[in-house]
């Protein structure tokens, strides 16, 4: 706790400077073959994870409005920071990304205390929660990082990105217990989002060289690698009236609810650890408890229980929040109020219903009122106490 | 160069730095939240397989879809409801089902295949009830069984809804009015002269012969037609040794009558395909010059480009 405060403290007396872009000189215009043959290079360079050069190359000197996002997002090193600005399409696709593994997130843990919830215009995204070392911390790590990796194997597939394209090794003859089938269409290239993800993504934490960092790191591979297991086989049977006697076939993502599904059931039997002294592994944090594999998601501390609104916790409190008055799991209003008791609000809700096809063509429903009840979670009584601690 | 801003300890700027990446670009997409959402939803519901291809779009129902251009609406949905991707697609897997469709062997035929083929464009993917789809398979797969079909995989009608709102054309109390037949037509010899048809027929078939007939005699069952002389319009499988000896079969088609047959001393225009090692006859028409109709299939037939799948789908 004291810790904490301390750290607090440190950054406000240490304000950030925005780095203001200095401008160049326009250079002369690259030609597209040209430009490719460097982006190849580049590739390269990235694949045999070269050490990269620090200078920008100077095809890129026009991309300003990349550099200026590259340069407005906070707490990026040098390396996130150069692939930043070299890849800005594949940037943009993880920034979109983004949204689909928060949603994620929050799909899974809508039914529990703490929910996933991010902060708007906070550069952090989930506030103080990540600080701790805890099992909702891994979730996250592990989450954002297969959201990346599905994001660009997407945008892979999608043509999006012009230093990648569909699997191109995925080519020939096979076959599986179905029969014979050739590969085609367009097979995701995860092994690139995969590695892009890996470099991007581990930047940072490679360069600290703490407990908290290896904990990252761990739980960022266990990201990586879900999503890979659900690299699934799809098929189009494109004989004569639709038979299977010729069939190609594609390795395809699964939707990212499968990743999100499976990721939670880690969180679920997450282990808790600590760091070895030479600090290079995890061991049990203590006598009986199981040992981590590479599939598990492992942490250091305990969570919070998130009842009530604590800042220097990460904690936002279950007030306000909808409970289910029947239910016995984490959704009902005894755990989810944290014993506080709930307040009950009757609401008319007009939802279309009985829903018919007119030929042709037009769907019409009739308007039905349902009259429900939504039941919050109280607020502490004594919240402005609390607030004040 | 200098080195790059390195982060001290874990301060509140320090966890997360992906995290930071996607504060910054939601908070410039926050005012179109609603739109994104709506629009992902859309595109959820739509996709059942690869689900994130190409947005559906809404585009004309061209008229060279035999399957589906003159079902009622003139519009579909793109990527459609069996995941073909591009029309060239669409029109390669449809065109196997037009023959099926001119044997008329049930009243919605044709509004259950387009609702999966071309479906209608709406706000969500509406799929056929589940009643008409067993009805359409019930009545129509005794006559695919003729061609060596059965009902495939992509058509199955668990997966269709019953409760739920679904596309039908007649409630599903109305009593079908069922046609009286005497005898049922070889459903291979029941076949409308016209060229568009012919075509058609011969873009779903493998081979293709002019030929005359020696004889015909049944054989388990089925109709075994011994060809005398053979010319090929369309090789497909059948390899050029084996035309010598080939022999062809009209299946399950032992006692129902074949019109065509009555009379040997014609030439034939013959169409089929192979189903292990036998060559089923799935079309069958006098080779009559004299016919309009004819004269003019064999015109088209110079110059028409089937679908091929090969084309379609790189």
């Amino acid at each position: 706790m004291l810790k904490l405060q301390g750290e607090d403290e440190a950054a406000q007396l240490a304000p950030r400077r925005a780095r203001v872009p200095v401008p160049r000189p326009t250079a002369p215009d690259v030609s597209p073959s040209s430009a490719r043959l460097g982006l190849a290079c580049l590739l390269l360079l990235l694949l045999l994870t070269l050490p990269a050069r620090v200078d920008t190359s100077w095809w890129y000197i026009g991309a300003l409005g990349a550099r200026v996002i590259c340069d407005n997002i906070p707490g990026l090193v040098s390396r996130q920071r150069q692939l930043c600005q070299r890849y800005p399409d594949i940037m943009r696709s993880v920034g979109e990304g983004a949204r689909e593994w928060i949603r994620e997130c929050q799909h899974q843990f809508r039914h529990h205390r703490w929910n996933c919830t991010t902060l708007d215009r906070d550069h952090t995204v989930f506030g103080r929660a990540m600080l701790r070392s805890s099992r909702e911390a891994a979730f996250v790590y592990a989450i954002s990082s297969a959201g990346v990796v599905h994001a660009i194997t997407r945008a892979c597939s999608q043509g999006e990105l012009s230093v990648c394209s569909c699997d191109p090794y995925t080519r020939g003859r096979h076959h599986d217990q179905r029969g014979d089938f050739d590969w085609g269409g367009c097979s995701d290239n995860i092994h690139y989002g995969v590695r892009f993800a890996k470099a991007f993504v581990d930047a940072k934490e490679k360069r600290l060289k703490d407990a908290r960092a290896l904990m990252n790191l761990h739980n960022n591979r266990c990201g990586r690698t879900a999503v890979r297991r659900f690299l699934k086989l799809e098929c189009k049977c494109h004989g004569v009236s639709g038979s299977c006697t010729l069939r190609t076939c594609w390795r395809a993502l699964s939707d990212f609810r499968r990743t999100g599904d499976y990721l939670r059931r880690r969180y679920d039997g997450a282990v808790q650890v600590t760091a070895t002294q030479d600090g290079a592994n995890f061991t049990a944090a203590r006598q009986g408890y199981r040992h981590a594999t590479r599939t598990d998601l492992v942490y250091f501390d305990n969570s919070p229980d998130y009842c009530v609104l604590d800042k220097a916790a990460g904690s936002l409190g279950t007030a306000g929040r909808v409970c289910s008055k029947t239910s016995k799991g984490t959704d009902g209003c005894e755990i989810m109020c944290c014993g506080r008791g709930y307040d009950t609000t009757r609401v008319t809700r007009v939802t279309q219903c009985e829903c018919k096809f007119h030929w042709c063509c037009a769907v019409r429903c009739k308007e039905c009122r349902n009259t429900v009840d939504v039941h919050t979670c109280k607020a502490p009584k004594k919240a402005e106490w609390l607030d004040q601690t | 160069m200098g080195v790059g801003r390195s982060a001290r300890g874990r301060g509140g700027a320090a966890s997360g730095v992906l995290l930071a990446l996607a504060a910054a670009l939601l908070a410039a997409g926050s005012a179109s939240e609603y739109d994104y959402v709506s629009f992902q939803s859309d595109i959820g519901s739509y996709q059942s397989g690869r689900f994130y291809t190409k947005p559906p779009q809404c585009v004309d129902i061209p008229v060279d879809l035999r399957l589906c251009h003159n079902v009622g609406y003139k519009k579909m949905v793109l990527p459609n409801l069996l995941e073909h991707e591009t029309m060239a697609e669409v029109k390669q897997q449809a065109s196997s089902w037009v023959p099926l469709l001119n044997k008329n062997c049930h009243m919605g035929t044709q509004v259950f295949l387009c609702s999966l083929f071309a479906p209608v464009c709406l706000d969500r993917p509406i799929y056929p009830c589940r009643w008409l789809c067993e009805a359409v398979r019930d009545s129509c797969e005794p006559v695919m069984q003729f061609f060596g079909f059965y009902w495939p995989e992509m058509l199955k009608c668990d997966k269709f809804p019953e409760g739920d709102v679904c596309i039908a054309m007649t409630p599903p109390n109305t009593t079908e009015a069922s046609k009286p037949q005497g005898t049922t037509v070889c459903p291979p010899c029941d076949n409308e002269l016209k060229s568009e048809a012919i075509i058609e027929h011969l873009c779903a078939s493998e081979f293709a012969l002019r030929m005359k007939i020696k004889e015909v005699k049944k054989e388990n069952g089925d109709k075994k037609i011994v060809p005398k002389k053979k010319k090929p319009l369309k090789l497909g499988p059948i390899k050029k040794k084996e035309l010598k000896r080939l022999v062809l079969f009209l299946k399950n088609g032992a006692d129902c009558p074949c019109h065509q047959l009555d009379n040997l001393s014609h030439n034939f225009l013959i169409m089929g395909r192979k189903v292990k090692s036998q060559y089923l006859l799935t079309a069958i028409h006098k080779w009559d010059k004299k016919n309009k109709e004819f004269k003019n299939f064999m015109k088209r037939m110079k110059n028409h480009e089937c679908p091929t799948f090969q084309s379609v789908f790189k």
